[in-house]
């Protein structure tokens, strides 16, 4: 048994790989994205409303094949790791947009009117005033996300991704032994989640202790 | 630039002069064609109503709302907003915005630095100060509005009058020409306000130049040195507050003097 439990461990590796890539490019792509909803140009707001819309409403299994199985037919040949990342990496992106989307919104406006009486730069006040005050707000919905991410991850397995529940699965059939392994994969996700539960949370209450942002 | 300004007459350059600031909202005039000057040392309270312009016209004045149209003129510089022309440029703001400091009816400040980072912040990216030297400015202004001990307190920990020390002190550690109140106490409690009219009290005592928007009628009367009666948008009345406040001239002064003294 211990083999076995080895054997679905090193499906740890791929699993983090998938969760913490999406979550990064994410989280870098939605920037702009989020950005670009507070624009003058109503032409680019709606078009970013669509598009966070769009891949919000379709399950992110659907979202898998059509890219795996979208780029095949284009021609490009991507491997299923890669694809996921892709994928997960886009769909994070558009939760990450409507997240930092919500935490502006509950920035107070006199914050970046005070920023701009006293005469600092756009960017001084994203960088000083902004992003601080967003992070704070965002800082445990993101955190929340990105244990659903790792979750969701598990969805690579279908296009053949070598993850966890890949692994878990192939060793499900050779044993038959289906409900000791998936119980066994089942804590090993809670064990990858809970450090970033509990992190957060400290992280939060810390913050929370010290200041509210109204 | 050439900018058609009424009355051309060059006289001595007024400290800062608002003139012909107007503010539609679609058809509505929400400010319509005041002027203001100020001199040096000089506070001007600005009172009147609800709804009348009084605070949309002030934030005109550091362009934190765009004026359909006006020019605002500190020092050497001056900025011409008309209704068909470009917007300021950011370099213009910026010199508008160095030069006037701004307090806030609900303080504004940073929840996330403390009372010192507050004052700081502006002086080291607005004014290239160094951080000892802002920090050592900013620690002097707390000292000022007797908030010393609250240096290192975040804005969450701060009474709503100590916010409004801290911020007035935020505001004065860019050394500006003139400082805006925007309806300073009227978040705070009257006793609580008393604190804050006090601070007010003594800078202009030191010689601060101010524009006041306020409610606050005796402080208008015995503090400023001029009074601005706004309706609708419009200047109704103008001169010295014990003036206006004994004698009236404009129907709508005494209905509203009448409405707020002895409240």
């Amino acid at each position: 048994m211990l083999g076995v439990v080895g054997y679905i461990a090193l499906g740890i590796g791929a699993t983090l790989l998938i969760t913490a890539s999406a979550f990064t490019i994410g989280g870098i792509l939605a920037i702009p994205l989020a950005l670009a909803q507070r624009s003058r140009f109503a032409i680019l707001r709606l078009l970013v409303r669509g598009v966070v819309n769009l891949v919000r409403a379709v399950p992110p299994l659907v979202w898998l094949f059509l890219v795996f199985f979208g780029f095949a037919e284009l021609g490009l040949r991507m491997s299923p790791l890669m694809a996921a990342i892709a994928t997960f990496s886009f769909i994070a992106m558009s939760y990450f947009a409507e997240i930092y989307r919500a935490g502006l919104a509950a920035l107070s406006r006199g914050q970046e009117e005070a920023s701009a009486a006293l005469g600092l730069s756009t960017v001084d006040s994203y960088r000083f005033i902004v992003v601080p005050q967003v992070f704070r707000v965002v800082g445990p919905m993101m955190a929340s996300y990105g244990i659903g991410l790792l979750k969701d991850s598990a969805l690579a397995s279908t296009i053949g991704v070598v993850e966890l529940t890949f692994r878990a699965a192939s060793q499900a059939q050779q044993t038959g032994q289906g409900l000791t392994i998936f119980a066994i994969v089942g804590i090993i996700y809670l064990l990858l989640s809970l450090p970033l539960a509990i992190v957060s949370r400290q992280v939060d209450s810390r913050l929370r202790a010290r200041f509210s942002v109204a | 630039m050439n900018h058609p300004v009424n009355n051309t007459e060059e006289s001595a350059p007024m400290f800062l002069r608002a003139s012909g600031i107007t503010k539609k909202y679609k058809e509505h005039r929400a400010v319509d064609n005041v002027t203001l000057e100020i001199d040096q040392g000089e506070v001007v309270s600005i009172i009147g109503p609800s709804g009348a312009g009084k605070s949309t016209f002030l934030r005109c004045i550091n362009f934190l709302e765009m004026p359909t149209e006006g020019t605002v003129s500190i020092g050497k510089e001056s900025v011409a907003v008309r209704t068909d022309s470009r917007l300021p440029s950011r370099a213009e703001l910026a010199a508008i915005r160095r030069s006037v400091g701004m307090v806030f009816q609900s303080f504004n400040l940073f929840p996330h630095l403390t009372a010192l980072r507050n004052i700081s912040l502006a002086q080291e990216r607005v004014l290239g100060r160094s951080g000892e030297e802002a920090d050592e400015k900013s620690y002097q202004l707390l000292k000022r509005v007797g908030l010393d001990k609250k240096a290192t307190a975040y804005p969450g920990q701060c009474s709503g009058g100590q916010q409004q020390r801290i911020a007035i002190a935020r505001a004065l550690a860019l050394d500006p020409l003139v400082m805006l109140f925007d309806e300073p106490t009227s978040a705070l409690d009257p006793e609580v306000g008393a604190e804050v009219l006090a601070v007010m009290r003594e800078l202009a005592d030191e010689g601060m130049t101010a524009i006041v928007v306020t409610h606050e009628m005796s402080f208008a009367r015995d503090v400023s040195d001029r009074m601005v009666v706004m309706v609708d948008g419009s200047v109704v009345e103008e001169g010295d507050p014990h003036a206006i406040m004994s004698a009236p001239s404009h129907e709508r002064t005494r209905q509203f003097l009448s409405a707020v003294v002895g409240r």
